[in-house]
């Protein structure tokens, strides 16, 4: 399925839009270069909540990082709510992570001098608003931590970590959330606590996209993107997607 | 981010690091207080030489010889003689006159020994400089006349040769004659040159014919009637050594007058030049002191470079991070300043109180040292600032 030749007027109407996406790292020396993102093309719309699987080292990070402007991908198009983000300046991008992206990482990221409600109040900040702590107290609040706002991350528990850290990335109601293996530190059951909060946003509406080693994670999802060597390798519905995950591997080990 | 926020962030950082933030502004706090002690001192000494200048009037002239033109430099100065001072105390406005020998001699006491200036002065000396003995006498007409062998001594040299004991009526040794010292000089506590603290006095007859067998004078102190004709005082002597000297129309005068103003003048410029050396020495650690901001500035950085990488991901601007760090390294240097302050207040009580040393901080130090501070944290924050701010943020993410 290309989206190549959509017309910009469309793709203003969905949160995400790539186009032949490459991030390759040392481009410029043959004998070193690494196709970590491979000419990847999809497009998530509003609401929807995303899965990508794949072995270590396929690109997912790289992907991800790209998506969430951390990085800028080597040639390919990448529209962020409508905007080419390949025009945007450096402030611009910064802008972008602030209002479009909450990003959510495996292990955490909170600074540990800050308590909780600081740490959620941080991108508030930066986007120059006012009201900053109040807001910050409601998004701890949908996470269900309004009673550890004053706790520093190191008084938290991993689970309570991370739902910090998600709050964080929803505080500024961004277009999406990513999530860079969000349980891949914490143990099964606090995972799967996580994993039910993150459940309960994308029913009341969040755009959430995940990377995830957990199939049963990649399960919950509405759709699962499959990669291997920087490609996409398959795209759907997450049940059959899961199943020719599976099926692949189970290939390869025996 | 408001700058109120970047603020309490960069103080919040500093506070839940006191060690390290201590150890940041030590150069600084050790520059400023160097640089206000020594604006204490040099502040003080102005004081000084000013209330001396008060004190003694400006009623006192100085003549002195000067070297004729075309002499070679190390030439003997040869032309002021006691008749020319004897003229002098004729002249309308004058009211007194001390012609003085100077020489240095090596002065013994048994076993105490000391390489001293030797003043050759007469009785109107001590009068006429506002001197005074603490202890015994001063010297008579008749000591100079018959060219006895007395000596005053100024209040640091009877210290050196006797101690605490009283030096009235013992014998020392002047360049291997024997004398008897008559009095000694009160302490005038004078720091700088030619301090009558450091001097041996014996009458010009004896410093002429005894010790040092030259009949030309050192300098004639003059004391004008007041203040107001000290200018036509001037002029009188002017015309008459040029008279007396037998100098023709176009030849430059061999001698020099100057008002006793004018020379502590010149003392004071001296002290200004010594503290502004001593002044730009402390200011090199100060220089010190930022270079400290910044090394420390640049492991803070590595230190927190995935803090920078989170909120660049959370919407930090480059200038934000910029600013963030920058706002610390001026926050440091202010500190380090106004401990400085303080502590440089201490050290210019303690050198007025144990040292002895007048000493006055001047109020535009409070402001240089502030402004200062503030320009250093700029100057060596800003670099360590940039590096953070040019960060890339998955590579910061992924420190650690
Ligand atoms: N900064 C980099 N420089 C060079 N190669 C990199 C860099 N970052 C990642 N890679 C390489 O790119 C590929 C994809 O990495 P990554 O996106 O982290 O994979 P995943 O998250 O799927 O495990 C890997 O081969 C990795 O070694
Ligand atoms: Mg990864």
């Amino acid at each position: 399925m290309s989206l190549a030749h959509e017309p910009p007027t469309r793709a203003a109407q969905t949160p995400v839009v790539i186009e032949e996406l490459r991030k390759i790292y040392h481009a410029d020396r043959a004998e070193l270069a690494v196709r970590a993102v491979d000419g990847i093309s999809f497009r998530i719309e509003r609401g929807e909540s995303v899965a990508i699987v794949g072995p270590s080292g396929c690109g997912k990070s790289t992907l991800l990082h790209v998506l969430g402007c951390l990085d800028r991908p080597t040639s390919g198009r990448y529209f962020l709510e409508g905007r080419d983000v390949a025009r945007l300046d450096e402030d611009e991008r910064a802008a972008a992570r602030n209002r479009h992206i909450g990003f959510v990482f495996q292990s955490f990221n909170l600074l540990p001098r800050m308590d909780a409600v600081e740490n959620v109040e941080l991108p508030l900040l930066y986007a120059g608003q006012r009201d900053t702590r109040a807001r910050a107290l409601r998004a701890l609040e949908r996470v269900g931590l309004a009673d550890r706002a004053h706790h520093r991350p190191n008084e938290l528990s991993g689970g309570q970590k991370q739902r910090v850290a998600i709050a964080r990335a929803l505080v500024t109601e961004p277009s999406i959330v990513l999530g860079d293996e969000p349980t891949g530190a914490l143990d099964s059951r606090t995972g799967r606590e996580v994993m039910e909060l993150l459940g309960r946003l994308h029913a009341e509406g969040t755009t959430i996209v995940l990377v995830t080693h957990d199939l049963s994670v990649a399960r919950s999802q509405d759709r699962v993107i499959r990669m291997r060597d920087g490609k996409i390798v398959g795209d759907g519905p997450a049940a059959a997607e899961i199943e020719a995950f599976v099926q692949e591997n189970a290939g390869e080990i025996a | 981010m408001l700058i109120h926020e970047t603020a309490r962030t960069a103080w919040r950082s500093l506070a839940q690091n006191r060690l390290r933030t201590a150890l940041t502004a030590l150069g600084m706090i050790i520059g400023v207080t160097a640089v206000i002690a020594v604006l204490a001192i040099g502040e003080g000494a102005k004081a000084s030489v000013e209330g001396r200048i008060r004190a003694l009037g400006s009623n006192l002239l100085t003549v002195r010889p000067e070297r004729a033109q075309g002499a070679v430099r190390s030439a003997r100065v040869e032309t002021l003689v006691r008749a020319d001072a004897d003229a002098i105390a004729e002249l309308d406005g004058v009211e007194g006159v001390s012609p003085e020998s100077t020489g240095t001699a090596q002065v013994k006491y048994r076993e105490a020994n000391l390489s001293s200036s030797i003043q050759g002065v007469t009785a109107d000396f001590l009068p006429l400089r506002s001197l005074d003995v603490a202890s015994g006498i001063g010297f008579s007409p008749d000591d100079d006349l018959g060219r006895a062998r007395v000596a005053i001594l100024g209040a640091n040299v009877a210290y050196e040769l006797f101690g605490d004991r009283s030096a009235i009526g013992e014998r020392i040794q002047i360049a291997g004659n024997g004398f008897t010292v008559v009095g000694v000089l009160g302490a005038k506590g004078d720091v700088g040159f030619m301090s009558p603290d450091d001097m041996v006095l014996v009458p010009l007859g004896t410093h002429e014919g005894v010790l040092f067998g030259q009949s030309y004078l050192g300098a004639i102190t003059v004391k004008v009637r007041s203040e107001g004709e000290s200018e036509d005082v001037r002029e009188r002597i002017g015309e008459l050594l040029r008279l007396r000297h037998r100098l023709r129309a176009d030849a430059p005068d061999d001698f020099e007058i100057r008002s006793q103003t004018e020379m502590l003048a010149t003392m004071g410029a001296i002290t200004g030049t010594f503290t502004a050396l001593l002044g730009s020495v402390a200011a090199v650690s100060l220089l010190v002191g930022g270079i400290g901001i910044m090394n420390i500035m640049l492991v803070s950085v590595r230190e927190r470079t995935r803090e920078i990488g989170v909120r660049m991901a959370v919407g930090a601007r480059r200038r934000d991070i910029l600013l963030q760090f920058l706002v610390e390294a001026v926050v440091v240097s202010i500190f380090g300043g106004l401990v400085g302050i303080f502590l440089g207040w201490l050290a210019a009580f303690a050198i007025a109180r144990f040292g002895g040393w007048e000493t006055i901080i001047p109020t535009y130090a409070y402001g240089l040292a502030l402004g200062v501070s503030i320009a250093i944290g700029i100057v060596f924050g800003v670099g360590p600032a940039r590096r953070a701010s040019t960060l890339d943020p998955v590579e910061a993410l992924r420190q650690e």
